[in-house]
């Protein structure tokens, strides 16, 4: 029998590259807006089993990026964002990033049913299936709302949080669904706004690219519009209380602000041909008139953090007190 | 087949990396074994005592 395998076929993949796979900066925001639904929704679960339940669900968000590294690995390679990425850069193979976010996600999932309940481990794999297969294989590619319903993957973490700790999904838990899903577009649309060409060159109907800049700008302004009031509703409903209100209303006022800004600026519109030659932009390279857009981008990362920091800062001080 | 020493010290990495997670998974699957068992006992002995106390009260 002759082996054909040539040491070029073995991989130099490092234990980074899959740690890499995981996506650990969204896995981060994962990681806190789920220990914030899960502490907020005060219930009877020890902190040894809280620790394992955001560990696995911090593991299955990454997993779910791994398959959609896997996924995407094509894809990834053609933009300036992503092509540094394991599968785009070609240091993990396609089929182990695969293997790698199957497992990981059998193993978060049935752990956190274990450990917790099965609503929990179950919308754990809502998660992860609605993110790798629902988003990545069907919507991106096929409409510029795929940021819009594909929101909803981001959003649930802090449900599983709730689930964990009660054993049920209250419509407070819904409500900081709802604040992640209503936050996507805008967040994603200001990235978008400035790097559009890549999503074109891409293939994606990212918003600019389907749409046009004045279009998408529109649009932040009136998803905005509609997201502050709900960012602010927690607070207004006993969620939340005094703190949570004004980091809400302060900020949401600034979130406004930058949106409006956005929307009577000229960011994401195609440069002057004189302008744009010989012009090789860096990633972060906005032009001038692309500001607004990177401005409301920054904001919207720093609100979304205050407005659950504000809410965790609060239920813990609550909880210290008792 | 020969690996190059690079593919060989990488290999070795992801295998140390591969026995950690290991060993991680099984101690957490231990320990959520136990906080269950430790979770049912507490609830017996607490529906044996509400028993006692309906006794004794009737």
């Amino acid at each position: 029998m002759n082996r054909t395998a040539s040491p070029t076929s073995i991989s130099t993949a490092q234990p980074e590259d899959f740690f890499q796979l995981l996506k650990p900066r969204v896995m981060s925001l994962v990681i806190f807006t789920a220990v914030t639904g899960l502490v907020v929704a005060d219930g009877e679960i020890g902190w040894l089993t809280a620790a394992i339940a955001i560990l696995c669900i911090a593991v299955g968000a990454g997993a779910a990026g791994a398959l959609n590294m896997a996924l995407e690995g094509e894809t990834d390679a053609l933009m300036r964002r992503t092509r540094g990425r394991p599968v785009a850069a070609g240091r993990v193979g396609k089929n182990d990033a695969m293997s790698f976010g199957v497992i990981l996600s059998v193993f978060s999932v049935m752990l956190l049913g274990m450990a917790t309940n099965w609503l929990a481990g179950g919308l754990l794999a809502l998660t992860i299936a609605y993110y790798a297969g629902f988003y990545t294989l069907l919507l991106k590619r096929r409409t510029p709302q795929n940021i819009v319903i594909g929101g909803a993957a981001g959003a649930f973490p802090p449900v599983i949080g709730w689930a964990a700790a009660t054993g049920a999904a209250s419509w407070q838990a819904w409500l900081l669904f709802l604040i992640i899903f209503l936050w996507t577009p805008p967040h994603s649309w200001a990235l978008a706004l400035y790097s559009a060409g890549d999503y074109a060159k891409a293939g994606i109907p990212m918003m600019p690219v389907a749409r046009g800049a004045k279009s998408t700008r529109l649009q932040i302004l009136l998803y905005s519009l509609v997201f502050v009031p709900v960012a602010v509703a927690p607070g207004l409903t006993g969620l939340g209380g005094a703190i949570y209100l004004a980091v809400s209303i302060a900020g949401g006022a600034g979130f406004l602000f930058l949106a409006f800004r956005l929307w009577r600026s000229r960011a994401g519109d195609q440069p002057d041909k004189a302008e744009a030659v010989g012009r090789e932009a860096a990633l972060y390279d906005v032009r001038a008139e692309a500001k607004p857009a990177r401005n409301l981008f920054a904001f919207s990362i720093l609100y979304l953090m205050a407005l659950f920091a504000a809410l965790l800062v609060e239920s813990m001080t609550s909880m210290m007190r008792l | 087949m020969r690996l190059t020493p690079e593919q060989l010290s990488a290999r070795k990495k992801r295998n140390l990396a591969l026995a950690g997670a290991l060993i991680v998974f099984i101690v957490l699957v231990f320990t959520t074994t136990v906080l269950k068992m430790k979770g049912n006992l507490d609830d017996r002995k607490e529906a044996a005592t509400a028993g006692q106390i309906a006794g004794a009260a009737s």
